[in-house]
């Protein structure tokens, strides 16, 4: 239950009582159970801190944008420092303050500092006519704003922070360049919001908005890094979309599978980026693998990813995370992200021996996600927590994806096609009708 | 008052005037002690959305020989020592890897390398012009285009680091003559 709905049951709980549907003291349990931390900012306080400060900022950078060359190089210099040394000191004047500064000041202080130091460097580099790309430019911006996530723990910058570090690292995907100034580094910029990140001693959970910037953020940055890898080999460079997707898979089975505690586990599912973008991307790749056509392709993709030492990598954090998944008993999320392995298994049987034995993935495909459909609509009929419409969808894409695959006439084509949008028409009539039977039992 | 936030809040502050002044602190050096050379150009008018208006300067020379068994990869650094012709405009002559002995020279980098030849990525490649005067600056382009004099970049050079101080015309400060017609 987020923040608004405890406000919501909050409000309820007098009217409740006086209607006589709670006693005194439910209601007082259900208070305790709801507390709702004042102290945290309600979202119009942030977003309204935040955009003043954006628009302060942004006002800034136009203004130098500008160009007063009438004036000489020190005055200007100075209008670089002023701007930059004020919200220094309001931000210092909130770090002095501790708690009892609002947290929308808080964020309002650490989003001006960020700018007005993005404002100064860019107000040197145009006095100085200095030449370089922007990513350099982002890059000493980024740097230069994170400790401002540490110490004031601004959500704002560090939004900011994960949105420019995956901008950098797809601008740094460039054949040639040194590993120390590629997307290589990537998971070095994620490592540096650790002082940030969710679990951190004494600290509250990480709101759903960074955590799905920070998923999108890692997805960018990692699925950058893994393109960067491939193109690295003079002699696999034919092969390097391949390469690259198949290391995406296994970058979406790490990211589906990164370790929650028992609570994580037991949030809801959107407050899990990582297992829904996770998840989906294998779910696509596992259906693009029962085609018969990519076969080939993605079975080359793996035999050049396994001489990349970043495809080794992965597959040890993927390791460890399964074990850690085994242990936790998260069958569902173990099952999905072993769809990128499948490649693996079947190399050894098909590496060498020619076209005809390709066909050996697209059944392991299929029957794996067969297997996920029917497990996510039985465990709900078995009384166990499922996923029966997802699994129905999963079925009935394969179903159309094998019969798009196949040499059947048009006709049974259609006729099929047909038959699978009836079939599903119904599953979701019959789904509707238990839960509504399910829901007056439970009245 | 929490000790340790402070102490990196005192370190991120300090970084945030550092990287900014380090900038200043060698680029004044140059301007004040480099060597001032002349490189012909071009310099048509783009934008910046966050440093506004510049003219993105590109020196004529946008290749020099590498010389044999010199190996020079794409992305890496070297030197190229610079040599002034009889017209006052100065070339890069010599490719090293090393700094040269005596002369001027610029630290670069390669850009593409083919057929002995490597791509040289200038250190400097805008100039920055006030909001009214940019547009300008593309009149004076349009108007001068055929024009064999081009414009000159005054870059001031010292070990190995350029600055651009000015560009010119016709030995005229290139923003003085767009100041004149803006009037």
């Amino acid at each position: 239950m987020n923040t608004s709905h405890q406000r919501w049951l909050l409000e309820q709980l007098p009217q409740w009582e006086r209607d006589g549907l709670l006693t005194a003291e439910a209601a007082r349990t259900l208070r305790e159970r709801n507390a709702v931390d004042d102290s945290q900012p309600g979202l119009a306080q942030l977003v309204m801190g935040a955009l003043g400060a954006l628009l302060i900022g942004t006002g800034l950078i136009a203004v130098i944008g500008f160009n007063w060359d009438d004036f000489s190089r020190p005055v200007r210099l100075l209008f670089a420092f002023l701007p930059l040394l004020a919200t220094q000191l309001f931000s210092f004047r909130v770090l002095q303050r501790g708690d009892a500064a609002a947290a929308w000041v808080r964020e309002t202080a650490a989003l001006l500092q960020a700018l007005a130091t993005g404002a100064c460097i860019a107000l040197v580099s145009q006095i100085y006519n200095l030449g370089g790309d922007w990513p350099d430019f982002l890059f000493w911006w980024f740097m230069l704003s994170l400790p401002l996530v540490w110490v004031l723990r601004s959500h704002a910058v560090a939004i900011f922070y994960l949105i420019a570090i995956a901008i950098w690292s797809v601008n740094q995907v460039e054949h040639g360049k040194p590993w120390n100034d590629s997307p290589l580094v990537y998971p070095l910029l994620l490592l540096g919001l650790l002082p940030y990140w969710p679990g951190w001693k004494g600290k509250a959970p990480l709101s759903i908005s960074v955590r799905w910037a920070m998923t999108i953020s890692a997805i960018i940055g990692l699925c950058s890094a893994a393109v960067f890898v491939s193109m690295y080999r003079e002699d696999d460079y034919n092969y390097r979309d391949e390469t690259f997707v198949w290391l995406w898979a296994l970058t979406a089975a790490v990211f589906a599978l990164i370790p929650l505690n028992q609570t994580g586990i037991a949030e809801p599912t959107r407050c899990k980026p990582q297992v829904v973008l996770g998840s989906l991307w294998l779910l696509g790749y596992g259906v693009g693998a029962t085609f018969r056509d990519l076969n080939n392709h993605i079975l080359n993709g793996v035999s050049h990813a396994l001489k990349l030492p970043w495809c080794w990598g992965l597959l040890v954090v993927l390791a460890v995370f399964v074990l850690l998944a085994l242990v936790r008993k998260r069958w569902a999320v173990l099952a999905i992200a072993s769809l990128a392995l499948l490649p693996l298994i079947a190399f050894p049987f098909v590496h060498g021996k020619g076209e005809d034995h390709s066909t050996l993935l697209s059944w392991l495909a299929t029957l794996h996600l067969s297997a996920i459909g029917i497990t996510l609509i039985v465990l709900e009929f078995a009384g166990k927590k499922g996923a029966p419409r997802l699994g129905a969808m999963l079925l009935f894409v394969l179903i159309i994806a094998r019969m798009a695959d196949s040499h059947f006439s048009l006709l049974a084509k259609g006729i099929a096609f047909i038959g699978v949008g009836v079939a599903f028409l119904a599953f979701n009539i019959l789904m509707s009708r238990l839960l509504k039977q399910k829901q007056a039992s439970v009245v | 008052m929490k000790t340790l936030p402070l102490i990196i809040f005192g370190i991120a502050v300090l970084a945030q005037w550092a990287a900014p002044l380090a900038q200043i602190w060698t680029h004044e050096q140059t301007l004040t002690q480099g060597t001032l050379i002349k490189l012909k150009c071009s310099a048509p008018d783009p934008y910046d959305p966050l440093r506004g208006r510049h003219l993105a300067v590109r020196p004529e020379q946008s290749e020099a020989s590498v010389p044999v068994g010199m190996k020079l990869q794409r992305g890496m650094h070297f030197y190229a020592t610079l040599t002034t012709g009889a017209d006052g405009l100065a070339t890069i002559s010599a490719l090293s890897l090393t700094p040269p002995a005596s002369g001027e020279f610029l630290h670069l980098k390669a850009g593409y390398v083919y057929n002995d030849k490597a791509g040289i990525e200038w250190p400097f490649d805008r100039f920055y012009l006030n909001e009214k005067l940019a547009p300008e600056a593309d009149h004076w382009f349009a108007e001068n285009i055929s024009s064999a004099k081009g414009i000159i970049a005054e870059v001031r050079v010292l070990g190995g680091r350029a600055v651009l101080e000015d560009l010119s015309f016709d030995d005229k400060p290139f923003r003085q003559i767009l100041k004149e017609r803006v009037k």
